[in-house]
């Protein structure tokens, strides 16, 4: 082969970046774009990705996995997994395409702007890649559902849900704008790669492959592994760009960044991946709850980049461990409460073995949430399951869009943690989200959400049914229990007392 | 809608569910894509107002290029990843087979030593050039108001990655032959201080913050891609040819490929642009303010092409017939 090595002549081709004469620097890489934090161009150019791939290596790898993520859908079309999944399966893949598919594509905007105004040549080759893998993404997390689109009106809302008004939705797009689609090129690569990419996807990826797999749905294990591979490479964008800022003196800002970004990202996949990990996985599929996974990969593993970038954990990091043992449940309670207003059927996760797991996976469930349960299962077992339907709103996070909500019955700690601003009162679920808030009021100040629009008169008529049309969500669509109230039938007979066994 | 109505699966998403016609893939998953075009009032799913939810209030939503659906635009080759990537790796394999067959026949030793000097003049700090064309389609893709459009800037800023790493790779190859002409050490300053490239640096800087988006596709994809690929890939491929270089030749040749559909998918949004009244005098408004700078930077750039008399107005000449092919 008389082929140069790789080696030879990257250098080269990140070699890229001249002083403009004809416009200003600052004209060319505004900061309200750039986000470069005052570090000057050369002391950029020290950015040195981990990851090093080219365009060729690029396109040829890309299309061998493509390759082998459409062969996989194309060899399983008929394998009846659609048919013979349990319902609770189904609810994940949809919430799932729901929220992710135009999200990646929302972060292919945002890969799009460190291949513009990133500071450092070697940031903009990898965005650029980072870009077309989050096409990739979209693409693909589009392309699969669309096949179940024939069979169940609810997978249309793979690529209806972030044009609506649901409220998943609302906060779903809440987080990420925040994370970065209206982030600057610097906040990008801290907030989208390091803290969100490395943290928080690797749980959503790898988790949920492993439960698909046992769940017998290779289809969707082998793309969201597929995905998983891309994600690993891009997301090291973020690490030398955070190794520039510690080195130039800004560490504090760094520092910020990534506290927003890990206290958004937990609460989205507190609602997201939470529920699907320890209600909706049928009990015999389940790996590991929830909380094992978050001490494995948020505590174990991404603590430690943390601590070897030269940061430090996050301000909240106890009382955001602390929230592992209930936040998620709450937000599953309120979920299936509020069942009509999601695009997906919750799958309760409450028969007898179900609760004995989560009463030894989360001691103490049966005194607080259960007790919750023992309500809904009373009533549907009188017949009366309208009795376990939403009449009212609840009151939502000003920051996360989201039910304030914690645990309740033994052990109540529901507070709301108000703030007034500029002579308005916002509500906040934890302290976490209120500090979020004060760190730059102007992002959010003005932002309305879902309860706010409906005391402003804009949601009519002003109920369930005005909310539903607001939300884009008709029969048909509107959420129902996953399994249709079977599990109920397990508690006929048992007296309260061996319920709780 | 009321109550009573149960809606019943669709074959398609709903969006696309009212058309006749079996979607592609191409539709299935490139349309309708960007949720931040919704609410013309509110960007971002935070304050109406913060400065990023301004920058495109300003730049996306109020462009004086108007269309009442821009998600309706196509393109016409209906590029989608997978099949972007499938294109891209054969033609990388035909660029790299010919790096490799020129490389054994020993190709670059048998350059004359002045045609090695134009290179490392005219050809190498090209990778600027060609830097500044992919930031220019990633900005492009960040601000578009319809994923169709947002998708085309994504391949194409690929593209022009893939020219830069091209570039880059015969950087370092001939600095093996030519060790003493400046190859890779000297392309910052001739691209930053020697008059052959003022003209296209000057335009480049400029046309990179035209935040406008209508304005940016206008500048870029009309005027400053079109100058480039005539004066700078085509006039290479000649200059090559005529100075015993095939290997640029048949380079250029590639990379101009990616140029022809980058010129169909534009053309495409032109034609759509001008079924709009007023549109047409917009367009042309931009076309006649970047032109006289793209002009300018042909001439200095084609003058100093060796063996490749007239190019600069047969560059010039090309730019406007293409203008003239998609209507303006």
């Amino acid at each position: 082969m008389a082929l140069l090595e790789r080696a030879e002549w990257y250098d080269i081709a990140r070699a890229t970046n001249w002083t403009p004469t004809y416009v200003t620097d600052s004209e060319l890489f505004p900061d309200v774009m750039s986000g470069a934090q005052g570090v000057s161009a050369e002391k950029w150019e020290v950015y040195d990705e981990p990851y090093k791939t080219s365009y060729p290596e690029y396109v040829r790898v890309q299309r061998e996995k493509d390759a082998g993520a459409y062969s996989v859908k194309a060899a399983l079309e008929r394998s009846r997994m659609f048919e013979n999944a349990d319902p609770g399966w189904l609810s994940i893949l949809k919430s799932h395409y729901g929220a992710i598919a135009l999200g990646e594509y929302a972060a292919m905007s945002a890969e799009a702007r460190m291949a513009r105004f990133g500071r450092a040549p070697g940031m903009r080759n990898m965005a650029t890649f980072g870009m077309l893998d989050e096409n990739r993404h979209a693409q693909l997390q589009l392309y699969f559902p669309h096949e179940h689109c024939p069979k169940d009106r609810q997978f249309d809302w793979a690529h209806k849900a972030y044009h609506s008004n649901e409220w998943g939705a609302i906060a779903a797009r809440h987080a990420f704008d925040d994370l970065f689609l209206a982030r600057s090129a610097t906040d990008i690569a801290v907030m989208l790669t390091f803290a969100f990419e490395t943290g928080f996807t690797n749980m959503q990826f790898l988790g949920l492959a492993a439960d698909a797999a046992e769940t017998g749905d290779f289809t969707f294990s082998s793309l969201i592994s597929s995905i998983q591979t891309d994600e690993s490479r891009h997301a090291q964008i973020g690490g030398p760009a955070l190794q520039v800022l510690i080195t130039n003196g800004r560490k504090a800002e760094a520092q910020k960044l990534v506290d927003m970004a890990i206290a958004r990202a937990w609460r989205i996949f507190s609602l997201l991946t939470g529920p699907a990990m320890d209600y909706y996985t049928p009990l015999e599929h389940r790996k590991q709850s929830f909380k094992e996974f978050m001490q494995e990969w948020i505590v174990g593993q991404f603590e430690r980049s943390l601590i070897d970038l030269g940061l430090d954990l996050p301000w909240y990091w106890d009382k955001m461990i602390a929230e592992f043992e209930y936040q998620h449940h709450a937000y599953h309670l309120g979920v299936w409460f509020w069942r009509p207003t999601v695009w997906w059927n919750p799958a309760a996760g409450m028969t007898p073995d179900c609760r004995d797991w989560l009463e030894e996976k989360y001691p103490g469930w049966n005194d607080t949430f259960g007790k919750c349960w023992d309500v809904i299962i009373d009533n549907l077992l009188a017949g009366k399951p309208e009795l376990t339907l939403p009449e009212t709103l609840p009151i939502v996070c000003n920051m996360n869009q989201l039910p304030i909500c914690a645990i309740p019955g033994k052990g109540w700690n529901v507070q709301d943690y108000p703030l007034d601003y500029n002579g308005r009162s916002y509500h906040f679920n934890s302290e976490i989200d209120r500090w979020i808030f004060q760190q730059d009021p102007v992002r959010y100040r003005d932002h309305m959400t879902v309860v706010d629009r409906f005391l402003a008169g804009q949601i009519q008529p002003a109920n369930l049914a005005g909310a539903l049309l607001y939300m884009d969500l008709a029969p048909g669509e509107i959420g129902s229990d996953a399994h249709q109230y079977a599990w109920v039938e397990a508690y006929r007979n048992t007296p309260r007392n061996k319920r709780i066994a | 809608m009321t109550q009573a109505e149960t809606l019943k699966p669709l074959k398609t998403w709903s969006h696309l569910a009212a058309r006749r016609r079996k979607p592609s893939e191409y539709e299935i998953v490139s349309t309708n894509l960007h949720y931040s075009t919704d609410n013309p009032d509110a960007p971002f799913e935070l304050d109406p107002n913060f400065p990023m939810a301004q920058w495109f209030k300003r730049y996306r939503n109020a462009c004086p290029l108007k269309h009442g659906d821009w998600d309706a635009y196509r393109d016409p080759d209906e590029i989608v990843y997978r099949t972007y990537n499938m294109l891209q790796d054969g033609q990388e394999t035909y660029v790299y087979g010919l790096f490799n067959q020129f490389s054994e026949r020993g190709h670059d030793a048998l350059l004359d030593r002045n045609w090695a000097t134009s290179l490392a003049r005219l050809y190498t700090p090209a990778r600027y050039l060609f830097h500044a064309l992919q930031m220019g389609s990633a900005y492009l893709a960040q601000i578009a108001p319809a994923s169709t459009i947002s998708n085309c800037a994504v391949y194409q800023s690929a593209d022009a990655l893939r020219w830069l790493t091209h570039t880059a790779y015969r950087t370092r190859e001939l600095a093996k032959t030519f060790d003493d002409v400046g190859f890779g050490r000297e392309e910052r300053r001739i691209w930053e201080q020697d008059t052959v490239w003022q003209g296209f640096r000057k335009l480049i800087e400029m046309a990179l913050v035209a935040w406008d988006w209508g304005e940016c596709f206008t500048a870029m994809n009309l005027v400053v891609r079109p100058a480039i690929e005539e004066a700078v890939l085509r006039g290479l491929s000649e200059a090559g040819r005529h100075n015993g270089d095939t290997l640029l030749g048949m380079l250029c040749d590639a990379q101009l490929a990616d140029a022809q559909r980058h010129r169909r998918w534009a053309g495409a949004l032109v034609q759509m642009a001008l079924g709009e009244d007023g549109n047409r005098a917009v367009l042309e408004g931009w076309v006649a303010k970047w032109q006289p700078l793209a002009d300018t930077a042909i001439d200095a750039y084609g003058a100093a092409l060796p063996e490749a008399p007239g190019l600069d107005v047969r560059a010039r000449n090309a730019v406007r017939e293409f203008h003239q092919s998609i209507g303006l």
